[in-house]
């Protein structure tokens, strides 16, 4: 048990997130009363510095090489380092919405980029953790970093209820969580991943069984599977958009990420996920659940946000539908979900950005009603919108579509086709929300607008608007190299 | 007489303080409750962790319950500032009162 130097190399994207992120909030002293859009500007070259040390450090891997740091703490290899560069990327992005959104809606505060980049920091340590303890701290990190972000509206009524629905549930899924990792490591009696795998067989059952179940209710809640999603259409809603759009891309992203390393890596395999240590069962029940209750809700919203809300709880079914099938052994699990991560993180990115252009100071312009004539006056914009949400409806030729579909080929793969049920849920689900999807796009294309649309102008909005949509039409025409990631 | 107190004492005390905790988030209205009924449910779980490293032997328990009480420490300062937020803009901090994000 000694500390190694050589073994920070490994973690540099997590020190260059964290180092920006520290020197950032205390910045924020020296920018009292003047434009904060350098602030965003440094964030946004600490957040792509993280992701181009992760591309180096991905590079130097080999293809199934895999490093354990820190005595087992952390572990260094290619899936890790892809996940870290998305959410630099991410980070980088929600950055890029925050200035002019800030602008319009008079809540300039610059604290937003630093904490920003600590979330995302508690994301890259769960993206490499390989020990319950870091997986708590990556979690915990991310999470408390994300309340503030939601609270920094003080003055707001509906930001204040927003933080406070996410902050009770985050907090009571973390007693959740801890709880679930003190009975497994109790049955087990290590804490790091590695040694938890060889030990499930001779572990005690009882323990390790509400224990695995607590950690997946607690989980469930972090990526808003239902019925744990109570908070996100709440949370949604009453966060500033830029912060939303972050919640819904790298939040749930990184929840995925954390359960890619507890469940679909250390405690997949043949025996574990549905016979010694069953976490698949209550996970696959809960993907169904989700996919469709998350489907069923959107239809109704008119508001956009929430309509979005419940449409990314719903990819957050799909997701859970990949992990089964990565921890009940299908090759081609991990890749699948990758890229669907990347995929959906973009698309919903692009999503977010186009809502905070649509809306200014007056009028926030979140009825779908208010959306409508969108495409003659502001048809950059309605083409940026159509195209991602033709891509989280899953349509060709997006990036949507073959992330939907390799998922779902990957849940085929599995032993005797177990999931096949858990497939034909996912695809007449995909079909319903190609319903709720086209209702904007026909409202932005096909009505008459009834009034003025005074969007958000501003160059780094524009570049996200415009960005987001090619890469997921780049991914969904060749989607060849995204895969062998 | 004086009974002998082993880990099991410690596991179940540990499991009733959870069960408390869990009940008073979901039963109290008052947000500062319901803040202390999830320490309480942290504690617990520490407590938990502390037991089950004492049965191992294992010294990695131990860390991770002190990792446990610096995180726990940070979520109620952020928590209290919310809280704190919710009051100046409402002069009250009762859940069920929190209602105009409709479902």
């Amino acid at each position: 048990m000694t500390f190694s130097s050589g073994d920070l190399v490994y973690v540099a994207p997590f020190l260059v997130l964290a180092a920006s992120g520290v020197l950032l909030v205390l910045a924020e002293a020296f920018f009292a009363g003047k434009d904060r859009s350098a602030l965003a500007g440094l964030t946004v070259a600490g957040a792509l510095a993280s992701s181009v040390v992760s591309v180096v450090l991905y590079r130097q891997m080999g293809p199934s090489e895999a490093k354990l740091l820190f005595s087992e703490m952390l572990i260094a290899d290619r899936t890790g380092y892809v996940l870290t560069a998305l959410f630099g990327v991410v980070a980088a992005l929600a950055a890029l919405l925050a200035p002019a959104h800030q602008r319009a809606h008079g809540w300039v505060i610059g604290e937003d980029y630093g904490i920003l980049l600590l979330a995302a920091s508690g994301m890259v340590i769960l993206a490499q953790a390989a020990n319950l303890a870091t997986v708590f701290l990556g979690v915990e990190t991310m999470s408390i970093a994300v309340y503030v972000m939601t609270a920094l509206r003080r003055r707001s009524r509906r930001g204040n209820e927003a933080a406070l629905k996410y902050f009770l549930m985050g907090a009571f899924a973390t007693g959740f969580l801890l709880y679930g990792m003190a009975l497994v490591y109790g049955a087990v009696g290590t804490t790091s991943m590695v040694h938890i795998q060889g030990r499930l067989a001779s572990g005690d059952l009882g323990l390790l069984t509400v224990g695995m179940f607590l950690m997946v209710a607690a989980f469930a809640f972090k990526v808003a599977a239902v019925p744990f999603h109570m908070w996100a259409p709440d949370a949604y809603e009453g966060a500033p958009t830029p912060v939303t759009a972050f919640m819904a891309a790298a939040v749930k992203a990184a929840a995925v990420a954390a359960m890619i390393r507890v469940f679909g890596q250390f405690m997949g395999g043949d025996r574990l996920p549905y016979g010694v240590i069953g976490w698949a069962s209550p996970l696959v029940v809960l993907a169904a659940i989700t996919i469709t209750v998350g489907n069923i809700a959107a239809i109704r919203q008119d508001n956009i946000k929430r309509m979005l809300a419940y449409s990314s709880i719903s990819h957050g079914g799909v997701l859970l539908v990949g992990l089964c099938a990565m921890g009940l052994g299908a090759k081609s699990g991990q890749a699948s979900l990758l890229y669907y991560l990347i995929a959906y993180s973009l698309t919903t990115m692009g999503a977010f950005a186009v809502v905070a252009y649509v809306g200014n100071r007056d009028n926030e312009r979140l009825d779908i009603d208010q959306w409508a004539g969108l495409a003659s006056r502001h048809p950059a914009a309605a083409l940026a919108m159509t195209v991602c949400l033709l891509a989280l409806g899953g349509m060709p030729p997006t990036g949507g579509f073959f992330a939907k579909f390799y998922v779902f080929k990957s849940a085929m793969d599995t032993q005797d086709q177990q999931l096949l049920w858990l497939v034909a849920i996912g695809v007449v689900n995909s079909a319903i929300s190609i319903f709720y999807y086209l209702r904007l796009v026909t409202a932005m294309y096909f009505k008459d607008a009834r009034i003025e649309i005074a969007p958000t102008r501003s160059a780094a909005l524009a570049f996200v608007m415009a960005v987001c949509p090619l890469v997921i039409l780049e991914m969904g025409i060749f989607p060849g190299w995204w895969l062998s990631l | 007489m004086l009974m002998n107190i082993g880990f099991g004492h410690f596991l179940v005390l540990a499991a009733v303080l959870f069960a408390i905790g869990a009940a008073g988030v979901l039963l109290r209205k008052n947000v500062l409750i319901i803040m202390m009924s999830i320490e309480l449910m942290l504690n617990a779980a520490n407590l938990t962790i502390i037991t089950f490293a004492r049965m191992h032997g294992d010294l990695g328990g131990h860390s991770f319950a002190m990792v446990v009480i610096a995180v726990a420490a940070a979520e109620v300062a952020v928590g209290l500032a919310i809280v704190v937020a919710i009051f100046r803009t409402r002069r009250h901090a009762d859940v069920d009162k929190l209602n105009i994000l409709k479902h």
